[in-house]
């Protein structure tokens, strides 16, 4: 998916999703961490992530480790750009809730 | 897809994640050929952190959701793409791909079989029963009388059984002797009377009160078969029991008249002889007898 800072649809999942990578901005978190936090069905969150990502605010990469060692899959790890943090930050401002501890 | 052969030879076995593999291979299969490999390890890696065999399954169903999800978004994002570059809309046909991530016949048995586990739910933990109690009236539990009440015996008429019959003396016969002459006496028998047996007395009236379950008697509800109360089953059995003074049981409790339904009789011949000892004795003039009498167990759902 193509990237540029563009508009994003603000749902109530969204939000979730967003306040999880806020609450420690610096953290990579992986699909099903996110999951953890957010409480959000996967049916629903990766189209967001995804979504997210496409627009700018999220950027990804895979988990640095070899599968055979660890004996799982690697991981796709997201990340909260500058910009989404930005912007992130002032969607939860406008909503009047700040941006959570 | 790097992720499919790690997990499968390191992921944890069990039905429901070769379930949720095979699902999410498929909802992979289905996504964009740009992110169909991405998607399918990514989601692989994520489903080996889950624990639970349905918890697994249910991730990969949602996985196959986000499929169609993200196929209409990427399929929106290269139609207007194309539009903006061509300034054509004939395009979008051709860019549609196919959206459905199960096939027909995949999505209609999954529906059959979702609606017969949805049904068996049902009828296994008694939501059928919840969903008509508003129609049903309170349990109410009638006991059988006597259907005719005893009468006191009525006295027995004064039949004189022992009477003799009554000899006509004028007609005595005449003993012959088998002289002839003077000589020859004719005596008249005398009367033979039998004596009249003494009157018996007339038996005073018996005041006669049937017996019942008493003081202390099980509870019906503690007996409603529980298969009866899934399946809504209702009804009365007439039950006979034989109780000596004491309100005990002498006899097995019979069923006089069936409910129309065998688990409800069984019941009711249960909570018939759980309640031996708490059973009403007959009365007659006040004093506890032996006797034998029915009555009805009602068994209904409130």
């Amino acid at each position: 998916m193509g990237k540029g800072d563009r508009d994003v649809r603000m749902s109530l999942q969204t939000l979730k999703v967003l306040e999880a990578f806020l609450n420690e901005p610096a953290d990579e978190l992986s699909g099903a961490d996110v999951q953890k936090r957010s409480g959000i069905a996967s049916g629903t969150l990766y189209p967001i992530l995804l979504r997210l990502e496409s627009a700018g605010w999220f950027v990804s990469r895979w988990e640095a480790v070899d599968p055979a060692s660890v004996g799982r899959p690697r991981r796709r790890l997201y990340r909260l750009t500058p910009t989404g943090l930005t912007r992130a930050s002032e969607v939860f401002a406008s909503f009047g809730r700040g941006v959570p501890a | 897809m790097n992720g499919r052969n790690v997990i499968d030879t390191h992921g944890p076995g069990g039905w429901g994640n070769e379930v949720a593999q095979r699902l999410i291979h498929h909802a992979a299969r289905n996504a964009p050929p740009p992110l169909a490999e991405r998607l399918g390890e990514e989601w692989l890696a994520d489903l080996a952190a889950r624990r639970g065999q349905v918890t697994r399954v249910l991730f990969a169903l949602g996985c196959c959701w986000a499929t169609n999800v993200i196929a209409r978004e990427h399929c929106a994002l290269n139609v207007s793409a194309a539009t903006a570059a061509t300034g054509s809309t004939t395009m979008t046909t051709q860019v549609l791909p196919n959206l459905t991530f199960l096939p027909r016949r995949t999505t209609v048995l999954i529906a059959i079989v979702g609606l017969h586990v949805a049904i068996i739910y049902a009828f296994a933990t008694g939501l059928a029963h919840r969903l008509i109690e508003p129609l049903q009236g309170p349990m109410t539990v009638d006991f059988l009388r006597d259907p005719k009440p005893l009468q006191t015996p009525q006295p027995l008429p004064n039949i004189d059984l022992y009477r003799a019959p009554q000899i006509d003396l004028g007609q005595a016969p005449l003993i012959d002797t088998g002289e002839r002459g003077p000589d020859t006496i004719t005596l008249p028998v005398p009367p033979v009377v039998a004596p009249l047996p003494p009157q018996r007395p007339t038996p005073p009236p018996v005041k006669r009160v049937s017996g019942g379950p008493g003081k202390g008697f099980p509870a019906t509800d503690d007996y409603y078969p529980a298969a009866s109360i899934r399946l809504g089953e209702q009804g009365s059995a007439a039950i006979q029991v034989c109780v000596d003074p004491s309100g005990k049981l002498t006899a097995e409790p019979q069923v006089m008249k069936s409910s129309g339904s065998s688990r409800l009789d069984e019941g009711a011949l249960r909570l018939a002889k759980a309640g031996s000892g708490h059973y009403r004795a007959t009365t007659e003039n006040g004093t506890p007898v032996s006797s034998c009498y029915g009555y009805l167990i009602t068994f209904n759902l409130k």
